[in-house]
């Protein structure tokens, strides 16, 4: 940190101060609360503006490789330092939990202090099961960055809010959250397909037990539903892995999971037969489409959001369904280019009809406020799913963009039926109504976060769906159709203004008719509390997208143009029927970093080898 | 002093010995009149079978090709890394079941010393099956093995269950062992030998001459082998409960004490598939019994696929977790049977997975059949799903054990049970074996419904009002099996190297 850095503290103490003296019967706790919340949120702003301005072109020499490990190790060793705390001591648990949080989410902070240059950065790699070829590999690039510091972000808010309303079982929920987010960012950093399998797996664990224990209603249903579905998905992508790592030795008698590695295999198949490529892109994406959820798959996530508390709900639609997304951008089109670029138009027109509009619909006619959330989710991802299937930068940024705009505001939202739920253990809109007139605050935050959901200019929302509609306008893997799945994609923004506002208008404005909410308290400070830094994101993100945006140019960039030379690779090899290795001038510079090196198997070139696909020459 | 034939056989010697011994010790020490026979016995047997487990360890760094006097027992018996590891594995197995005795038995008022020695007994009988390299002393090893195992079955002998899962096991086991000894006396009359090896020879040369000459074949005979291989297998299935012969199963499990259960579900199943490996590497390892379209492989697929299907399709709709243990015990018979189809390809690589596999089964099974013990206490057992509600909140460190080795049974990473479906999937794959690859993963999906249901009790029910609360029993035993099995559940499940490896060198050892 130098001179510089230290100086633009001002405003950020400014910030802080006037943060604290705003609740006019607050207690000093929260006092602090705030300002601490405002000092951060200043500071960090403050911090990543010189070099949020600018592309970075120099990669910093100096990078501390075990940043990763502590951000993973962090959380992961609370957790089970948690395990040993007595669960009498309420007040130990809750201050240690914030703790490792704050720890954690600032050690996050230090990667955006990195200037994100084009390949991995902060990259980690240990050997762990060295028969089997399985290393500790982590890194970041730029797509990743923004995941991670997402979850380092939201994960304590959930918490935070969690513990407003939960008040059993304190002590299993702070390490249900410790290892859900430790098990979240080793999944956003993990490079080795079978490291992101453990902690992708992981993860289901804690969220599991959050919905099935501290759920409503129908919450083992609700957990069981989400286990399953995500299971079944992820076994298939396991096949996929053992398959091409197997088909990978055959073809250079090494074992390797790592994914720099498998990248540079090519499964045969023709594209458009079902060939072992087709097959293995389709397990990967089918798990993928699972955790989005996309259209048909996505039954299970608003059974989910219903039944799972407030801050499950917040962390499920802030990370968790952003793996989906992150693992298709990352695994299924980083591995199968060929085929993920054949099938990109009509998983596009699927993202639209079944997600962004069909889910549209389905969030409009729901009377239960959190199920329409969790509907408006399946459309905002639709969006995002669109913008990766476009492949265009406009649209891959904005994707990334959407996934982080997505956590913020649907977090936000989740957090705000909370409120109400909290204090009417309903949450079915017929109940209310005029809700404006006793909770004047409560309804003003939570236009804003409508705002920011509908996509609103000035907001973060507009400019994530801008740049995917943009992009699809534009993009050449959507074929002829791109204009036409661009004006459904705008048609789509306008339904999410019918069914929002819809809810809106009748949950807050109109006359007050029901007794019950008569007496309604508005909402409370550390409700506040918990709101302000996703606000607060909300008008950062919306007002200098280019924070975000500038940093993950580079990566976004190589990322796509890798894939264009892959499908083009793909589509010159129209009769492949044997697997064989890509050449390495096919990856952008810096790609394959890391990537285990070892000697060819026979003397010719590697990239010429070729060996009989499985089962084929049996 | 390594080419004395004591030496190579000091596994079965030690847990021979120790077995006389204890039993010696059950008749004439002289207890206290508040303590039972399991005060003492309990541990001594851990003990005797621990010893087992060192010396075969120590053989195995030793090197087997050093023990020159293993020459005098062989065929009989054969020491070389195959069996050590086994070994080493049944008595693990076979140990924690007695720590499981040492807190189950007393607390359920069976405290009689006779179940040490026979425990102990049938160990040694399935230490001698997975070390027999001949047709005789397999059966030995068989019988002695499934002897004591009846009498364990039936040990609560004033209740019906047990009685009728002692009746029904010894039965259909005696059915099985039949069909075992009538298919090897079928081999013996088409072969002339006795010995595993031998036989593979016989088959190998005949299925030479076949390819050479049609003529030559003219005195083999080749469909009594064939009948006598389908007779050997549907015994062999028997004895590892392969659907469509494990009807026995579940009550044999349900009915027995539940130590009983783990060393059957754990230490037997493990010795069958030990045999069944030796079996069908040394005698049918040829070329023409290897292929897909003329020997066994087929049949195996097909018992594959249906254990592993139906009972996981069944093992859902049980009401009782112990028979549902049954049930999941059946499911992994059935992974393995995969990686034994894997064979046909992909030799070392599918027996070192099925080897390391059956490791870790062993630990996460005796480790969720302990904890099932653990939580039922004062002559009330834990069987049913209700019996565990709410245990996660009363007793968080017994449910957080007993979800380990579910999660590790599972399959979930990173635990052992994670790292065997690993192995067998990848082992499958590599002999092209894709469909039953990815129907095992699928399959891996059914049971983990069952195994979240016993986590869904424990951590988000609560018993219904004026139900029995289960109590967990306090005992020092049964504590001790949980905590040797939830460390090797994350050590094997952490760091899989080693003792993978091992495995892999335990299978060369058979080619």
């Amino acid at each position: 940190m130098s001179l510089s850095t230290l100086g633009s503290l001002g405003p950020a103490v400014a910030a802080a101060v006037i943060a604290a003296m705003i609740p006019r019967q607050a207690k000093t706790k929260h006092r602090i609360g705030l300002g601490a919340v405002a000092f951060m949120l200043v500071g960090a702003i403050a911090w990543l503006w010189p070099d949020g301005s600018e592309v970075a072109t120099q990669a910093d020499s100096d990078e501390w490789p075990y940043l990763l490990d502590v951000l993973i190790g962090l959380p992961l060793a609370g957790g089970i330092i948690a395990m040993f705390v007595p669960r009498q001591m309420m007040s130990l648990m809750r201050g240690f939990t914030y703790f490792i949080f704050a720890a954690t989410f600032i050690a996050s902070l230090f990667l955006l202090a990195t200037p994100m240059t084009v390949g991995w950065h902060h990259q980690h790699i240990v050997p762990w099961i060295e028969s089997a070829g399985i290393r500790w590999h982590v890194a970041v690039d730029g797509i990743s960055l923004w995941l991670v510091v997402l979850t380092t972000f939201t994960t304590p808010i959930a918490l935070f809010s969690s513990l407003g309303s939960v008040k059993t079982r304190v002590k299993e929920l702070c390490i249900a959250f410790l290892l859900l987010e430790a098990a979240m960012i080793g999944a956003f950093v993990a490079l080795d397909m079978f490291l992101f399998y453990v902690f992708w797996e992981l993860m289901l664990v804690p969220m599991f037990l959050m919905i099935g224990i501290w759920g409503g209603a129908d919450k083992i249903k609700a957990a069981v539903k989400l286990f399953i579905f995500t299971m079944s998905g992820s076994v298939l992508m396991l096949a996929a892995i053992i398959y091409m790592v197997w088909t990978n030795h055959q073809l250079t008698g090494h074992w390797s999971f790592d994914y720099l590695d498998l990248a540079q295999l090519l499964l045969p198949g023709q594209l458009g037969t079902l060939g072992p490529a087709a097959m293995c892109f389709w397990a990967f994406s089918i798990a993928f489409f699972i955790k989005v959820p996309m259209f048909p798959v996505h039954t299970w996530l608003p059974d989910a959001h219903v039944q799972a508390p407030t801050g499950g709900s917040v962390v499920l639609a802030a990370v968790m369904l952003k793996f989906g997304t992150y693992g298709y951008l990352r695994f299924s089109m980083g591995l199968f280019p060929g085929q993920a670029a054949l099938f990109a138009s009509r998983l596009g027109a699927v993202a639209i009809v079944g997600g962004i509009l069909y889910g549209a619909l389905c969030a409009w006619k729901q009377n239960d406020v959190k199920r329409l959330v969790a509907y408006s989710s399946v459309a905002h991802l639709g969006f995002v799913m669109l913008g990766l299937f476009g492949a265009t930068p406009s649209g891959v940024s904005g994707a990334v963009l959407q996934m982080i705009n997505h956590g913020i505001a649907t977090g936000a939202l989740f957090m705000l039926v909370g409120v109400i739920y909290d204090r009417r253990h309903t949450r079915e809109v017929s109940e209310f109504g005029g809700l404006a007139k006793v909770m004047p605050v409560y309804a003003t935050l939570f236009i804003i976060v409508t705002m920011a959901s509908i996509g609103v200019p000035g907001t973060n929302g507009f400019v994530g769906e801008f740049m995917i509609i943009a992009g699809t306008y534009v993009s050449e893997r959507l074929n002829q159709f791109s204009a036409i799945e661009a004006f459904g994609a705008a048609f789509g923004v306008i339904l999410a203004a019918v069914y929002m506002l819809s809810v809106v208008q009748k949950m807050f404005f109109g006359p007050l008719t029901n007794d019950k909410n008569k007496k309604l308290s508005d909402i409370s400070v550390r409700e506040c509390v918990a709101l302000s830094p996703l606000i607060i994101a909300i008008f950062v993100l919306g007002l200098f997208p280019n924070l975000v945006l500038k940093p993950m140019e580079p990566s976004v960039n190589a990322f796509i143009g890798q894939y264009r030379k892959g499908f083009e690779l793909n589509k010159a090899m129209p009769n492949l029927q044997a697997a064989r290795r890509l050449p390495k001038d096919m990856f952008y510079d810096g790609f394959l970093k890391g990537a285990p090196e070892f000697e060819p198997k026979d003397d010719d070139e590697t990239d010429a080898t070729e060996v009989a696909a499985a089962g084929g020459d049996r | 002093m390594t080419d004395s034939v004591f030496v190579s056989v000091a596994p079965l010697l030690v847990v021979s010995l120790g077995g006389i011994l204890l039993m010696l010790t059950e008749v004439f020490a002289k207890r206290r009149p508040d303590a039972g026979p399991s005060s003492d016995l309990a541990l001594g047997s851990f003990v005797v079978l621990a010893m087992g487990a060192v010396v075969a360890l120590a053989l195995w760094f030793v090197g087997p090709d050093k023990l020159t006097g293993a020459e005098a027992a062989a065929p009989y018996l054969i020491v070389d890394r195959f069996t050590l590891f086994f070994e080493f594995v049944l008595c693990l197995g076979g140990g924690l079941a007695c720590l499981m005795a040492g807190g189950y038995l007393p607390e359920h008022r069976l405290d009689r010393g006779e179940y040490y020695p026979l425990l102990i007994f049938s160990t040694l009988g399935a230490m001698i099956l997975v070390s027999a390299g001949d047709l005789l002393s397999l059966f030995i090893g068989l019988e002695t093995m499934s002897l004591g195992v009846y009498a364990m079955v039936g040990f609560r002998r004033g209740s019906m269950r047990s009685t009728e899962a002692a009746v029904k096991y010894f039965l259909l086991g005696s059915f099985a062992s039949a069909l075992l000894l009538y298919g090897g006396a079928m081999i013996y009359g088409v072969t002339g030998k006795t010995d595993l090896a031998g036989i593979g020879a016989v088959i190998t040369e005949a299925s030479k001459a076949a390819g050479a000459a049609e003529a030559a074949t003219a005195s083999f005979n080749w469909g009594m082998l064939l009948l006598a291989m389908v007779l050997v297998i549907a015994g062999l299935a028997f004895k590892v409960s392969a659907v469509p012969f494990h009807m026995w199963t579940p009550d044999a499990y349900e009915g027995a004490p539940t130590p009983t259960t783990s060393y059957m579900a754990v230490a037997v199943k493990s010795a069958a598939l030990a045999m069944l490996l030796r079996v069908i590497i040394s005698a049918f390892g040829d070329e023409t019994s290897m292929s897909w379209g003329t020997g066994w492989p087929p049949i195996i697929a097909l018992l594959a696929v249906l254990t592993m299907t139906v009972s996981n399709l069944v093992a859902g709709q049980q009401e009782s977790v112990k028979r549902m243990l049954a049930y999941s015990s059946i499911a992994h018979t059935g992974y393995v049977l995969v990686a034994v189809v894997a064979l046909m390809n992909d030799q070392s690589d599918a027996q070192g997975s099925i080897m390391f596999y059956l490791l870790t089964y062993t630990v996460s099974t005796a480790g969720a059949f302990g904890a099932l013990i653990y939580c039922g206490s004062r002559g009330k057992e834990a069987v049913s799903y209700e019996d565990l509600a709410g245990i996660g909140k009363r007793h968080p460190i017994a449910a957080l054990a007993f979800s380990l080795f579910l999660l590790s049974l599972a399959g979930v990473p990173p635990t052992a049970g994670f790292f065997g479906k690993l192995y067998i999937v990848r082992s499958s794959i590599g002999a092209g074996l894709n469909l039953l690859a990815v129907l095992l993963l699928l399959n891996s999906v059914l049971a983990a419904y069952y195994y979240l249901r016993v986590m869904v009790y424990m951590y988000m029910r609560e018993p219904s009002p004026g139900a029995p609360i289960a109590v967990p029993m306090r005992s020092g035993y049964v504590t001790t099996a949980l905590v040797i099995s939830a460390v090797a559940v994350v050590v094997l499940g952490l760091w899989p190297d080693t003792s993978l490896s091992m495995a892999i060198d335990a299978a060369l050892a058979t080619r």
